[in-house]
């Protein structure tokens, strides 16, 4: 009865043996999710390929005597064999055009469908749920024909383009706007706010958790897309650097050293991404997603 | 004449005089980006999938005219043994990830929604594979799974004080398929775990004590209040994980191009493969019109339990 006057959120219980099972299993999941990001980051410091594999199984994974930037200075350039720098640039270019238009565009139709007074909006959210049904896996191939014939193949905006709009975004941003108090449009009508700026002055900055979450899902998908640029690309101009890594899996013996500094490199921006953005994320994320 | 223009005209002319010109235009101008965009995209090549699987396109031009040659694509995958296995090999896939995934999703989750030192860090932590890129991923794992000397091996033999023979993850029919399981679960199971969170914190608190007040344990507040209160989670999971199985592709195209002997053979991989490589695009469309089909029809079956539960 008296914990019941209390918040919901009760105290740290003593210690028993179901917080020790607790801790253990947060601890043996901790180490079976860590240990092998954790093994990368140590490996790209080392220089030498065959230490490498040799040291892998046992702790000296989690250690390295000398570290050493030998293996990003390899990989690092922007032209010859190993032009890291050029393909995680042209990533960094992807990422940040695909997230940014990606943005704009579907809040702004989110906006429309969830307080716009164009006739068939209902219409045309109903179908825009039904598009998300179809998975990019199934229109590649025919995708393949039209951005070719349209002379855009092994360019950025073939990688950029196709992947702006999309229709669990617009759902998202949809049902975002759509819980938004209605006082808030309509004082905005009264000031005579367009509904171009209300879109922008009101609305946009009262949804960064939207925000976020999209900017997370898309960020990851775009900086991981794999098979649309192995089809698109066929030279290093808008080559990504997810291609380029898959292709030390080509070769006959992989060079383990220059693989994880590669894969390094590739990891460090998106992790710096999601932890900006992570805050708002993970406790706005889905959550809308179940219910719809 | 007069009679036939005049509903849709007094209907625009309606909208008009409501909001005026201005903000007609600039509503039209907000959301054609978006339509116009998913129109050239994303509808147009789903419909032209469905034409392209009927005829002969190549993927280079070619002199000779594209031919129309019916269902004959169709006829001539559902006679390839090879898209059989890879179907099989799919399902296979899922049957295998689901538990694995799933499972660690949901325990890491319902642990992870208790009060525990550090509870936000470790949340953010666990979300870490998810952000990172497959091709990454295979990167790590293509040096765990090393033959015969590799970490996991190693692990192994130690564990069993060197009863357990050396396996070769991807170079043994046996085991190929399970290490794909194992690397792709260790990959995304954040997702499920985050969807899992947020269902968990849906579930009211009062619920919670109404059942200790009922006298109920930790187990029969498990079994009586998260459980039936997570259904719709769980439907929501199983299905985005069972779709996102059938599109098993990236680490299979790196780390053993479908071998060995076919064992991970997967739709994606073969309607490349038909595709791009063998430049058969009318063949490589009709598969596609097979997956999305696939897909559809697990939607569907989705759309159905979730509308039960939710009543």
């Amino acid at each position: 009865m008296s914990d019941l006057a209390l918040s919901p959120r009760k105290p740290a219980a003593p210690l028993n043996g179901y917080r020790i099972v607790q801790s253990i299993s947060v601890f043996v999941i901790a180490l079976v999710v860590i240990s092998p990001l954790f093994m990368l980051f140590i490996a790209s410091l080392k220089d030498d390929r065959f230490q490498i594999l040799a040291d892998m199984g046992s702790f000296r994974a989690f250690w390295v005597d000398n570290p050493t930037l030998n293996n990003f200075r390899e990989v690092g350039n922007f032209a010859g064999e190993l032009a890291f720098g050029r393909y995680l640039g042209n990533s960094l270019l992807i990422l940040f055009s695909t997230v940014s238009l990606g943005l704009i565009i579907n809040s702004m139709a989110g906006f429309i469908l969830a307080w716009g007074s164009l006739p068939g909006r209902a219409l045309i959210l109903s179908l825009i749920i039904a598009l998300y049904v179809i998975p990019q896996e199934s229109i590649i191939m025919p995708l393949l024909i039209i951005v070719s014939r349209a002379g855009l193949s092994d360019t950025f905006t073939a990688q950029i383009l196709p992947f702006v709009a999309s229709p669990l975004y617009t759902f998202l941003f949809y049902q975002f706007f759509a819980q938004l108090p209605k006082e808030l449009y309509e004082a905005a009508s009264i000031d005579g706010a367009s509904i171009f700026r209300t879109w922008w002055s009101i609305f946009m900055p009262l949804s960064l958790p939207a925000l976020a979450t999209v900017s997370i899902l898309m960020g990851i998908e775009a900086w991981n897309q794999y098979l649309w640029p192995i089809l698109i690309t066929q030279t290093d101009y808008a080559r990504p650097i997810s291609v380029a890594i898959a292709t030390f899996f080509g070769q006959d013996s992989i060079f383990w050293d220059r693989a994880m500094a590669a894969s390094v490199l590739m990891m460090i921006p998106i992790l710096v991404f999601y932890l900006a953005f992570q805050r708002w994320f993970i406790s706005s994320f889905v959550g809308s997603a179940v219910k719809g | 004449m007069s009679a036939l223009t005049i509903p849709p005209k007094r209907r625009r002319r309606s909208i008009i005089t409501r909001v005026g010109w201005p903000r007609f235009l600039q509503e039209i101008g907000m959301l054609a980006p978006a339509v116009v965009l998913m129109t050239v995209f994303l509808i147009t090549p789903f419909l032209l999938s469905f034409w392209t699987a009927m005829t002969n396109q190549p993927l280079v031009p070619r002199p000779t005219p594209v031919r129309f040659v019916g269902f004959n694509n169709f006829l001539r995958i559902l006679s390839d043994d090879l898209f059989w296995t890879s179907l099989w090999n799919v399902t296979r896939f899922t049957l295998w990830v689901l538990p694995v995934q799933c499972g660690l999703a949901f325990l890491t989750a319902l642990i992870l929604n208790q009060k525990l030192p550090f509870r936000n860090l470790f949340r953010g932590m666990f979300f870490l594979p998810a952000i990172t890129s497959m091709v990454v991923v295979c990167v790590i794992w293509g040096t765990l799974f090393q033959y015969p000397t590799g970490p996991l091996n190693q692990i192994l033999a130690s564990l069993s004080g060197g009863h357990i023979q050396p396996i070769d993850w991807l170079g043994d029919p046996n085991w190929a398929m399970f290490s794909i399981v194992l690397l792709s679960a260790w990959q995304a199971y954040g997702f499920q775990m985050i969807i899992y969170l947020a269902g968990m914190q849906g579930i009211p608190d009062e619920l919670y004590d109404a059942a200790r007040i009922d006298g109920a344990g930790r187990w029969g507040r498990f079994w009586h209040v998260t459980m039936p209160g997570l259904r719709p989670t769980h439907v929501f999971v199983l299905v985005i994980t069972t779709i996102q199985a059938f599109k098993l592709y990236t680490q299979v195209a790196i780390l053993t191009q479908g071998g060995p002997k076919s064992s991970t053979e997967t739709v994606v991989h073969y309607m490349v493969r038909a595709g791009f490589e063998e430049q058969k695009l009318g063949y490589a469309s009709a598969v596609s019109v097979i997956l999305f089909l696939i897909v559809l029809v697990i939607a569907l079956i989705q759309r159905r339990l979730m509308r039960r539960f939710d009543v």
